[in-house]
C-alpha cells in the first residue's frame, strides 16, 4: 500500500514578525472593534446636533482650537518612531527599537502634556447637556485608549533596554505600532468632531 | 499508545511523537491547573454546558411566565415578578445562552475542522469564558438579592433611566452586557485569526467548509454590530450612575438615539445567533445525504450577503415611532430582500437531500424540524417587513411567535441536531437514536403547541410584556394551549438530558467517524486528543475525509517538545510559518477577575474604572511577560 | 410516505385550530376592521396570508418529498462513490434552484409594492378636510385627551376615553409625559408610539358606530397591562350630544348627600392631583374628573365603572392597580358614600 504523502515544514522559521503573524491580525481586529465604537459615537453625535435648533445649546463655549491643533504635530511625528522601532524589531536591532520607542513615547508625552493643558480651557461639563456629554465622551474614551497604550509602549521600551528582546517581545513591539497608528488616525475626524464640529455644524444666525 | 487518526504516515518514532505530544498538551493538575487550561476542547465544553444550564434556566423562566397567563386575571406572579422575569428571561436567552452555545460550538469544532491544534489565541480564549461566566454570575447575583432587570431586555430609555427605574435593575443589566460582549468579542477575533491564518495547507478558501464560513462570516459581524451594545449600555450606565445626557431626554438626549444604536445592534445580533446555526445545517446535510452541499459558491455568497444585508434592516424595529415613510420604505425592502439570501440556502439544502440518499439520523429529524419552523418564521418576518401590517402586529403575541420561530426553528433545532450529530466526536459515545427520535417529536410538537397560536393572540390585539389580562377579551382559551405546549417542550428538554447523561456511560461506542461524513474533525479520535492530530492533515478537496486513504495528505516537522501549529497563507492556505502557541496559564482568570471588579465596581462607584484598570493591567502584565524559559529559540 | 401522512394530519389540526380560534371574539382585534386605515392593512394582511401561506405549503411539500428517497439505513458505505452529482444532474438541480430563486425575488418584488402602496393608502385619510383634531397624552399608566379646536385651544380634557363621530376623520396627536407609550386600537389602525420630547400623528376613522377596545403597546412599567383606551363612536348627532356636555363645567351637586360629596373631595388631597371644572379643584397630575361619571371605566379602564369598584378604587388604590401613582387617602365610610355619590353624579 503506499504510503501517505507528507508535507515537511520543518525548515520554516517558528516565528514570523511580520503582517503575517497571527497577533499583528489580531490586533488589527481589535483596532476594528475600537473603530467601530468611535464610528457609532460620531454618528450619535450628528444625530443629536440634528435634533437642535440651536447650538451649540446657550451657555456653551467653543472650544479652543490654538493647542489641540498644535497638538498634532507630535502626535503625528511619533509615528516616524514607531515605525523605526518596528521595523527594527524585524530585524533584530536592538539599538534601533529604543531610539524609535524612545522618540515615541517622547512625542506621545508632549501631546499629552499638551491634551491635559488644553482640558482645563474647556468650559463646559459633561453633565450639562448632550453637548457637554458627547464632546467629554470622545475626548476620556480616546485618553482612556491613549494612556493605556503609552503604557505598553513603555513596559516594552523598558523590556527591550534590560535585554529581554526575544522573538515575543519583538512581536510585541511590531504588533503595538498597529495601535499607536490606529489611535493616531483615529484621532483625526474625532479632533474634528470635538474642535471643529460646533463651527461647522453652528446654526446660521 | 494508540494512536488518534486512522492514517498516519509512515514516519519513524511515531510512539515518541504521541507521549511527547500528551506531555506537552497535559493539562495541569488540581484547581489551577482548571484555572490555567487553555486547549479548546475543554473551554468549548466550558461555554456550552454552561449556555445550556442558562437555556434550562430560561426556559423555567418561561414556565413561570406562562403560568401565569394561562387563566384571566391569575395572581400567581405579582406585576412587578412578571416584569423581572420576562425581562430575565429575555437577557438569559439572548446573551447568555443563545450567543455563548454558537461560540462554544465554534470554539470547539473550528480548530478541528481547520486541521489544527488550537485557536489562535488560547490564553484569549480563556480569558473569554471567565468573561461570559462574570456576566452570568454578575446577572443571576442581581436576580437573587432583587435586582434583577425588569424593564424588557431592551431597555429602552426613559423607563430604564434614572428617573423611571431607579436603584440597580438597570446597572446590572447594563453591565452584565459589558461581559458578555467582551466575551464575544474575543471569541470573534480569535476565531476569524484561526480560520484566515491557521488552516490545513492545501484548504484553500473555496475549501473552507461551510460551517467554517459561516462562522468566519458571524465573527465578523460580531466585530462590526458588537460595539453598538457597548455604546448604548454604555450611554444607558453612564446616565443613570454619573449624570449623563447621552439619551435622557431632559437637557437634549435623545431616547430614539438609544433604539437606532440598540437595533443597529440588535437585528445582526440574531443574525449572529442564526448563521452559525446554517453552519450546522449544512454539515448534517452533507454527512447525512451522503454529498457535499448542493452549490456551494451560492451557498457562501448567500451567507456573506446575508452576513452584510443583516445591518441593513434594523429600523424594522422602529416603524411604530413615526419615522419618515421614505425611511421606512427602504428598510421594507432590506427586510423582505434578505428572505433571498435565506432562500437560496434552503433551496440547495433541500436540492441536496433530493439528489443525495438522506439517512435518517436524529440530527436529519432535526434538520427537518429546522425547515418546517424556520420557513414558516420567515414568512412572518416577510409580514413584519410591511410597515403597515408591523402597525398592527409590532409589539404582540404575533411578533413573539415570529421570533421564537425563527430563533428556536432557525437556531436551536439546527443546535439540537448538531449536538445530536457532533456528541459522539465529544464523548466518544452514541446518543440513543430510538430516544433521539422521540426527543425531536415532542419538542417539535410541543413548540408548535406553544407558538403557532401566538400567531392568533397578536392579530387578536393581545400586546407583549403584559402581566395579565381581562376575560372579556377572549385570549384565555388560547393561552392556556400555549402554556401546555410550553410544558411539552420542558419534557422534550428532560428527555434530551435522559439521553445525554445515559449515553455518556452506556452509548455504544462511536470511533472516528461513525456517520463517514466529510470534514476534518472526523479524522481524528472520539473524543480527540488535547492536541487533536497526531500529524496534521492537508486538505485537498473540500471533503479531505472522502479522499481515499491513499491519496491523504500530512503534515510532518512541527515540534512535539512545545505547542506548535502552522501558520498557512490567506488564500490558499500554503504553509508559512510554525506558530509557538502558550501552555497553561493562570493570567486570564486573574485578568477576568480584574477587570470583573472594573465593571462590578463602577455600577456603584465610577472610580472603580481607574482602579479597576490598573489591576487589570497588572494582569496582563503577567499575561505577556516574557519568561526565559517560554523563549523561543531557533534550531540550529 | 409516512412522514407525509403525518405532516398533513399535523397541519390540518393547526389549521382547525387556528379557525376556531380566530373566530372567538372580535374585542380588539387586527382582523375585525371597523374603519379604512384598519381596513386596508387587514385587506394586505389577507393577501400576504395566502400568498405566503402558499409558498410555505410548496416548500414543505418539495422538502418533504425529498424522504420519499429510499432509506440507507446506517451501513458506512465504501469510499469508492466520489460523492458528487453527475454533470446532468448538476444542470437540472441549478436551474431549479435557479428558478426558485428568481422566483422569490418576483413575489418579494409584488410583496414589497403591495405594503407600499397600502402604506400610501393610509397616508389619504390625513389629506381629508373636515377633520377632527384629539391630543392623547401617555402619562404612567393612563391616557389623557384633549380635544383641539380649530385654533389649537384646548376645549375639552377627559381621560382614558375618545369619543369620536362615525365617519370624520380624526387626527391624533400623541405624546407622552414620561416614558415611551404605544397607541393602539387595533379595530381601528395599526400602533404609535407615544415618544416624550416628540409629537406623533396618527389619523384615523370609524365607519361603524360602537364601543373599541385598545390599551399601550410599548411597555412601560409596572402597570403596562392596565392602561386601556376606549374609542367610542356614535353617530354626529349623539357626538355633538356628548362633545357639547363634556364643553359644560362639572354639574352642581342636587342633594345634600352629594353636597357632601363634594366637600369631602375639596377637604383632602384629591384637589392636588385631580380638576373638576366649575370647582376649586384644578390639580393637573392625575385624570380630568369634571365628567367622571360618564365614562366606562376607572383607573384607564382596569375596572367598569360602577359605583362598587369606585369604592374599592378609591379605599385602596393599590389593590386595583398595584403600584399605581394614587395616593391611598383614609376616609372613613360616612365620607365614602356621598363621595361615590358625588363622583358618579359628574355626568
Amino acid at each position: 500500500m503506499t504510503e501517505p504523502k507528507t508535507i515537511d515544514v520543518s525548515h520554516l522559521p517558528p516565528y514570523d514578525i511580520s503582517n503575517q503573524a497571527p497577533l499583528w491580525w489580531g490586533q488589527l481586529l481589535l483596532a476594528a472593534i475600537e473603530g467601530m465604537m468611535f464610528c457609532i459615537l460620531i454618528a450619535a453625535y450628528l444625530y443629536v446636533r440634528l435634533r437642535y435648533d440651536v447650538w451649540p445649546p446657550p451657555g456653551d463655549q467653543f472650544p479652543h482650537r490654538l493647542l489641540p491643533t498644535l497638538a498634532l504635530i507630535p502626535l503625528i511625528l511619533s509615528c516616524i518612531g514607531t515605525y523605526w522601532a518596528s521595523e527594527a524589531a524585524k530585524k533584530d536591532d536592538r539599538a534601533g527599537m529604543i531610539k524609535g520607542l524612545a522618540l515615541n513615547l517622547v512625542l506621545a508625552i508632549v501631546f499629552f502634556v499638551i491634551r491635559l493643558m488644553d482640558w482645563y480651557s474647556l468650559n463646559f461639563s459633561y453633565k450639562a447637556d448632550a453637548f457637554g456629554t458627547y464632546l467629554w465622551a470622545f475626548l476620556a474614551v480616546h485618553t482612556y485608549d491613549y494612556v493605556g497604550d503609552v503604557i505598553f509602549t513603555l513596559v516594552l521600551f523598558l523590556l527591550v533596554v534590560i535585554g529581554r528582546h526575544g522573538p515575543k517581545v519583538r512581536l510585541g513591539v511590531h504588533v503595538d505600532s498597529v495601535v499607536w497608528y490606529f489611535l493616531v488616525i483615529v484621532w483625526i475626524p474625532i479632533y474634528v468632531a470635538v474642535y471643529w464640529g460646533p463651527t461647522l455644524m453652528e446654526t446660521q444666525q | 499508545m494508540t494512536q488518534t487518526q486512522d492514517v498516519l504516515p509512515n514516519v519513524p518514532n511515531q510512539e515518541q511523537n504521541i507521549s511527547n505530544l500528551e506531555r506537552t498538551w497535559r493539562r495541569g493538575r488540581g484547581l489551577i491547573g482548571w484555572l490555567s487550561v487553555t486547549t479548546h476542547q475543554a473551554i468549548g465544553m466550558r461555554y456550552i454546558v454552561t449556555a445550556f444550564i442558562m437555556l434550562c434556566v430560561g426556559g423555567i423562566e418561561a414556565l413561570l411566565m406562562r403560568i401565569q397567563l394561562a387563566k384571566p386575571n391569575n395572581t400567581f406572579l405579582s406585576a412587578d415578578l412578571y416584569n423581572q422575569i420576562f425581562t430575565t428571561h429575555g437577557t438569559t436567552m439572548m446573551f447568555l445562552f443563545a450567543v455563548p452555545v454558537m461560540e462554544g460550538m465554534a470554539i470547539y469544532l473550528v480548530p478541528l475542522m481547520c486541521g489544527t491544534r488550537n485557536v489562535a489565541f488560547p490564553r484569549l480564549n480563556a480569558f473569554g469564558y471567565w468573561m461570559f461566566l462574570g456576566g452570568v454570575l454578575f446577572l443571576y447575583w442581581g436576580v437573587f438579592t432583587g435586582a434583577a432587570p425588569d424593564m424588557g431586555w431592551f431597555a429602552y430609555p426613559p423607563l430604564s433611566g434614572p428617573q423611571f427605574t431607579p436603584g440597580k435593575r438597570t446597572d446590572v443589566w447594563a453591565q452584565m452586557i459589558t461581559f458578555t460582549e467582551f466575551s464575544a468579542l474575543c471569541v470573534a477575533t480569535e476565531i476569524v485569526v484561526t480560520i484566515l491564518k491557521m488552516r490545513a495547507p492545501g484548504m484553500s478558501l473555496n475549501r473552507i467548509p461551510l460551517y467554517v464560513w459561516s462562522l468566519l462570516i458571524q465573527s465578523f459581524m460580531v466585530i462590526f454590530a458588537m460595539p453598538a451594545i457597548v455604546v448604548a449600555s454604555s450611554f444607558l450606565l453612564s446616565d443613570r450612575t454619573i449624570g449623563t445626557h447621552f439619551v435622557n431626554p431632559s437637557e437634549g438626549g435623545d431616547p430614539l438615539l438609544y433604539q437606532h444604536i440598540f437595533w443597529f445592534f440588535g437585528h445582526p445580533e440574531v443574525y449572529i445567533i442564526f448563521i452559525p446555526a446554517l453552519g450546522f445545517v449544512s454539515a448534517i446535510v452533507s454527512a447525512n445525504a451522503r454529498q457535499h452541499v448542493f452549490g456551494y459558491p451560492a451557498m457562501v455568497l448567500s451567507q456573506i450577503a446575508n452576513g452584510f444585508i443583516a445591518f441593513g434592516l434594523w429600523v424594522h424595529h422602529m416603524f411604530a415611532t413615526g419615522l419618515p415613510q421614505i425611511g421606512e420604505a427602504f428598510f421594507t425592502a432590506s427586510s423582505m430582500m434578505i428572505a433571498i439570501t435565506s432562500g437560496v440556502q434552503i433551496f440547495c439544502w433541500i436540492a441536496t437531500l433530493w439528489t443525495g440518499r438522506p439517512r435518517m439520523t436524529t440530527a436529519l429529524y432535526f434538520v427537518y424540524g429546522f425547515i418546517a419552523i424556520f420557513v414558516l418564521g420567515g414568512m412572518t418576518g416577510v409580514m413584519l417587513a410591511s410597515v403597515p401590517l408591523d402597525l398592527q402586529v409590532h409589539d404582540t403575541y404575533f411578533v413573539i411567535a415570529h421570533f421564537h420561530y425563527v430563533l428556536i426553528g432557525g437556531a436551536v433545532f439546527p443546535l439540537f441536531g448538531a449536538f445530536y450529530h457532533w456528541f459522539p466526536k465529544m464523548t466518544g459515545r452514541m446518543m440513543s437514536e430510538r430516544l433521539g427520535r422521540w426527543n425531536f417529536w415532542v419538542l417539535f410538537v410541543g413548540f408548535n403547541l406553544t407558538f403557532f397560536p401566538m400567531h392568533i393572540l397578536g392579530l387578536k390585539g393581545m400586546p407583549r410584556r403584559v402581566y395579565t389580562y381581562p376575560p372579556e377579551v377572549g385570549w384565555g382559551f388560547i393561552s392556556q394551549i400555549a402554556t401546555a405546549g410550553a410544558f411539552v417542550i420542558a419534557i422534550g428538554g428532560v428527555m434530551f438530558l435522559i439521553n445525554v447523561f445515559r449515553s455518556r456511560k452506556s452509548g455504544a461506542i462511536a470511533g472516528n467517524n461513525p456517520w463517514d461524513a466529510d470534514s476534518l474533525e472526523w479524522a481524528t479520535s472520539s473524543p480527540p486528543a488535547n492536541y487533536n492530530f497526531e500529524y496534521l492533515p492537508a486538505a485537498t478537496s473540500r471533503s479531505p475525509m472522502w479522499v481515499p486513504r491513499e491519496e491523504r495528505t500530512f503534515v510532518t516537522g512541527l515540534r512535539t517538545d512545545r505547542r506548535e501549529v502552522l501558520v498557512t497563507t490567506l488564500m490558499d492556505a500554503e504553509p508559512h510559518h510554525r506558530y509557538v502557541l502558550p501552555g497553561s496559564s493562570i493570567w486570564p482568570f486573574i485578568t477576568a477577575i480584574a477587570a470583573s471588579i472594573t465593571f462590578v465596581g463602577s455600577v456603584f462607584n465610577p472610580w472603580y474604572i481607574i482602579s479597576g484598570s490598573i489591576l487589570i493591567f497588572v494582569g496582563l502584565l503577567g499575561w505577556f511577560w516574557p519568561r526565559r524559559a517560554a523563549e523561543i529559540r531557533d534550531e540550529a | 410516505m409516512n412522514w407525509v401522512g403525518r405532516a398533513a394530519k399535523l397541519a390540518l389540526l393547526a389549521a382547525l385550530a387556528a379557525a376556531v380560534a380566530f373566530g372567538a371574539t372580535d374585542v380588539q382585534s387586527a382582523v375585525n376592521p371597523i374603519g379604512p386605515q384598519s381596513g386596508k392593512i387587514a385587506n394586505l394582511w389577507w393577501f400576504f396570508f395566502w400568498l405566503l401561506g402558499a409558498i410555505y405549503i410548496v416548500v414543505m411539500i418539495a422538502a418533504l418529498w425529498t424522504l420519499t428517497r429510499p432509506n440507507r439505513g446506517f451501513g458506512q458505505e465504501p469510499l469508492e462513490h466520489t460523492h458528487q452529482l453527475s454533470p446532468e444532474t448538476d444542470r437540472r438541480t441549478s436551474r431549479v434552484v435557479a428558478g426558485a430563486t428568481i422566483t422569490t425575488i418576483v413575489i418579494l418584488f409584488v410583496l414589497i409594492v403591495a405594503s407600499v402602496g397600502t402604506g400610501k393608502g393610509l397616508s389619504e385619510l390625513g389629506e381629508q378636510k373636515n377633520s377632527l383634531t384629539i391630543q392623547v397624552m401617555g402619562i404612567q399608566w393612563w391616557w389623557q385627551v384633549m380635544y383641539q379646536t380649530s385654533d389649537s385651544s384646548i376645549a375639552v380634557t377627559t381621560a382614558n376615553e375618545i369619543h369620536i363621530p362615525v365617519g370624520r376623520p380624526v387626527q391624533l396627536r400623541l405624546l407622552s409625559n414620561d416614558v415611551i407609550h404605544s397607541f393602539w386600537v387595533p379595530n381601528l389602525h395599526g400602533k404609535t408610539d407615544l415618544i416624550p420630547s416628540r409629537v406623533n400623528t396618527q389619523w384615523i376613522q370609524a365607519d361603524k358606530p360602537g364601543v373599541y377596545r385598545g390599551q399601550c403597546a410599548e411597555f412601560c412599567g409596572l402597570q403596562h397591562a392596565h392602561m386601556i383606551i376606549y374609542v367610542v363612536a356614535e353617530s354626529p348627532d349623539k357626538f355633538k350630544a356628548w362633545y357639547d356636555r363634556q364643553l359644560q363645567p362639572a354639574a352642581a351637586p342636587s342633594d345634600p348627600v352629594m353636597q357632601r360629596g363634594q366637600q369631602v373631595f375639596m377637604n383632602n388631597a384629591c384637589v392636588y392631583c385631580h380638576q373638576i371644572r366649575g370647582t376649586d379643584a384644578a390639580g393637573q397630575n392625575g385624570p380630568d374628573l369634571t365628567h367622571f361619571g360618564s365614562r366606562l371605566g376607572i383607573a384607564a379602564n382596569t375596572v367598569p365603572n360602577t359605583p362598587g369598584n369606585l369604592g374599592g378604587w378609591i379605599a385602596d388604590p393599590q389593590s386595583t392597580k398595584p403600584g399605581n401613582h394614587m395616593a391611598t387617602i383614609a376616609l372613613n365610610s360616612a365620607d365614602m358614600h356621598p363621595l361615590i355619590n358625588y363622583l358618579e353624579s359628574l355626568k
